[in-house]
């Protein structure tokens, strides 16, 4: 009788263990280590490469839902570009939040880069719906799918998009996505305009990417909050003055993130184990004949 | 006939035709990409109105549900309070009156009333609304997550690994070896960069022939299902 | 103030739908309700600022001489509309087919062009040399044909056919492991960030606002 319980216990006994699993290291810091693998190493390596005179396209086209997983690779890669003083254009094709979460994103970034001029610097185009046809007419001219910017300028007023016209404006397209718009960044403009692409994917869809990695249609990936860590563990190994900032209390990280995360894999596998053991053991226990 | 079937299919592979035939002809014939940038201009308008169609749907479902008073309705008075309201000072936003200047931050850098409540509801909404999953999938881990047979042992071999191998876990395992931090973040790499790239792949291949050739036939009117019930 | 107030109103929200875990109740049904309607509120907000004013009706009304092929797309976008009106329906097929048809004529060349090609591509590689070792070349090699036979259906899976589409199904149940781990990764990151608010950002702001 015992077991036929373990075997199905109140699922609010496992929701209470999880939610348990998640808060206290987010209170009590841990501080697991972080180390970096080649996919997010590669998009870092190519941003590290270069100068004011290349100019990255950062595509929020991710929701409130995610935000989690990807707005530390947003908020780490926009810093990496301020750093190197590169330019950067952003837009949004998520229409479910996607230019929210790039307004927050670029809110607190701006916080710490006083010295970055917008329209110079930074160019914040907002969103667009009809994410394919606006990414293919792009390639003929940003300022055909994004007559002004967020601010209502229009682009030839802003010095940064006098001298980006399209794709071959720009040295690399960042794609912070949770799945198809993806594949669109992929399959319709690195095919057809041949522009470098790096994806910032959600966990979810991050397996699925790494076909493209492999095939080169993509030059390197981020995947999830484990990416995230490892993108902000590489800027502040690269510019240390960042590292008080990764660290201050009360600001969330993707780094300070994982130690959540690593308590609930943890918490998970022993689920797995203990389920499937009490399982095996019943099956046992019914299979064995019974006592005369 | 000709007004209700025939006009839609010949449209559908005029209009379908093009991004085809300009991906081709661009280059090589003078007048293509001016068609082509048209076309693309037009389909970004038409495409914010057909993402609003939902809105009148729900809209007519949830004031018949009030009118008729059916069970859950006061439900649907908070639906319609939140669409209208949220829907409101987004227009106003979009027509900058008032305090209605933009949709993320006014001149001053404050916040708009559509950026307060996007930020203040709609984003803890769907956040906590999505992040239930975490719960979901602890539940299904004990519960329904057997190892019944080679395939599910496979496939929960690998969750684990990958499980491991992408926290520090991983590295904590086998750390006690000497190189034995990197055995299974290594294996969990290979495992990414092998078979779930060949699996991706394969899945990739076969869904992108299967929407290539749905959309052939979509486009030379064979798949007629788009149009919605046809009259006999 | 407003925002500790706005802070303590998503708070209270996110515990409305959190309360589901216990059981439904009244709450989480009120927060889902409101959920739903602000989603689509959000819609009609972003799409009327982002792309109808700035694309459509700015230009119009601004130089309706320099723009008047915009009526194209607000005719054909309007008429979407007709459906609701019994009496016009159809006409909405005419907007809904110029609609259709776009999109999934991109879709064509874009799987074909994007997808196919360079994956074929990738996986014709030799087995004696390339990014991966010789084992691993071989191994993605047979992996992507095995997966590829297993969803062939026209031919029954028996005899060399059915061995190696098992082999196929061995490596999609790799695949779906490795997503599985990557899918709990990622759902845990969500609660993640809803605790950091929880007990972060509005407990932190309110000790903060009371001193």
């Amino acid at each position: 009788m015992k077991l036929e319980r373990l075997i199905s216990p109140d699922r609010r006994i496992l929701y209470l263990l999880i939610a348990l699993g998640t808060a206290i290291p987010i209170l009590v810091r841990i501080g697991f280590p972080v180390s970096a693998t080649p996919p997010v190493e590669a998009v870092f390596d190519a941003i590290a490469q270069f100068d004011a005179d290349d100019v990255v396209l950062l595509s929020f086209d991710y929701g409130p839902n995610v935000a989690p997983e990807c707005s530390p690779m947003g908020e780490a890669i926009l810093r990496h570009c301020f750093e190197r003083r590169i330019p950067v254009i952003l837009i949004a094709f998520f229409p479910v939040g996607g230019i929210t979460m790039a307004g927050e994103v670029i809110e607190r970034v701006l916080s710490e880069y006083p010295a970055v001029r917008p329209g110079e610097d930074y160019v914040f185009l907002g969103y667009k719906d009809g994410a394919q046809a606006a990414m293919k007419q792009m390639g003929v001219a940003f300022a055909n799918v994004f007559p002004v910017d967020n601010d209502r300028r229009p682009l030839a007023e802003l010095p940064l998009m006098q001298r980006v016209t399209n794709y071959s404006d720009i040295s690399l397209v960042v794609t912070l996505t949770t799945n198809v718009i993806g594949d669109w960044w992929i399959n319709l403009v690195n095919a057809q305009f041949k522009v470098p692409i790096a994806i910032g994917a959600t966990a979810v869809s991050a397996p699925k990417f790494y076909a493209f990695l492999d095939s080169g249609q993509a030059i390197g990936m981020l995947g999830g909050l484990k990416g995230a860590s490892e993108y902000e563990h590489l800027l502040v190994a690269a510019y240390p003055h960042l590292r008080p900032l990764y660290e201050r209390p009360g600001f969330y990280t993707a780094m300070k993130g994982m130690d959540a995360q690593t308590v609930d894999h943890a918490l998970i596998m022993l689920f797995i184990v203990l389920g499937n053991l009490f399982y095996l053991l019943a099956k046992r226990r019914k299979a064995r004949p019974s006592a005369v | 006939m000709f007004w209700k079937l025939r006009l839609p299919l010949i449209l559908t592979l005029l209009v379908g035709s093009v991004p085809v035939v300009t991906f081709f002809l661009t280059d090589r014939v003078p007048g293509v990409s001016f068609v082509r940038d048209k076309v693309e201009g037009y389909m970004v308008i038409i495409y914010g109105f057909a993402l609003l169609l939902g809105v009148v749907n729900v809209i007519q479902s949830s004031v018949r549900k009030i009118e008729q008073r059916r069970s859950g309705w006061p439900f649907a008075v908070s639906l319609l309070a939140g669409l209208f309201v949220m829907g409101g000072f987004g227009i106003l936003s979009a027509i900058r009156v008032g305090p209605f200047q933009g949709l993320l931050a006014n001149a001053g850098g404050g916040m708009t009333p559509f950026s307060w409540m996007t930020s203040h509801m709609f984003n803890p909404l769907q956040a906590a609304m999505f992040s239930l999953l975490a719960f979901y999938i602890a539940s299904a881990a004990f519960r329904s997550l057997r190892v019944r047979n080679l395939d599910g042992a496979m496939l929960i071999g690998a969750a684990f690994i990958v499980m491991l191998g992408r926290t520090p876990l991983g590295e904590y395992a086998f750390g006690w070896l000497p190189g034995g931090e990197t055995w299974l973040p290594r294996v969990t790499d290979w495992i990414m960069a092998i078979p779930n790239t060949a699996a991706q792949r394969g899945i990739i291949i076969g869904a992108a022939l299967g929407a290539a050739s749905l959309s052939l036939r979509v486009i030379l009117g064979i798949e007629r299902s788009y149009l919605g019930a046809q009259e006999k | 103030m407003t925002q500790w107030i706005g802070l303590w109103i998503g708070a209270f929200l996110t515990l409305c739908i959190f309360s589901f875990l216990y059981r439904d109740n009244p709450f989480f049904r009120f927060a889902e309700s409101l959920f739903a309607g602000i989603s689509l509120g959000y819609y009609v907000g972003n799409v009327s600022a982002n792309t109808l004013a700035p694309n459509l009706f700015r230009p119009l009304f601004l130089d309706f001489a320099g723009h008047a092929d915009l009526l194209i797309p607000l005719l054909l976008g309007l008429n979407l509309y007709a459906r609701f009106v019994p009496r016009i329906a159809w006409t909405a097929r005419i907007s809904l087919a110029v609609y259709i048809a776009y999109y999934v004529g991109i879709n064509m060349v874009q799987k074909i062009q994007g997808e196919v090609v360079p994956q074929l591509g990738a996986t014709i590689i030799s087995p004696w040399g390339g990014a991966f070792t010789r084992l691993d070349n071989l191994i993605l090699i047979v992996g992507v044909l095995s997966v590829l036979v297993y969803f062939y259906f026209s031919i029954e899976h028996k005899g060399a056919v059915g061995a190696f589409s098992r082999l196929g199904v061995w490596f999609l149940m790799l695949g779906f492991g490795a997503a599985f781990g990557y899918t709990v990764m990622g759902r845990i990151s969500l609660l993640i960030g809803r605790m950091n608010y929880l007990f972060i950002d509005v407990l932190q702001t309110t000790a903060r606002a009371l001193g």
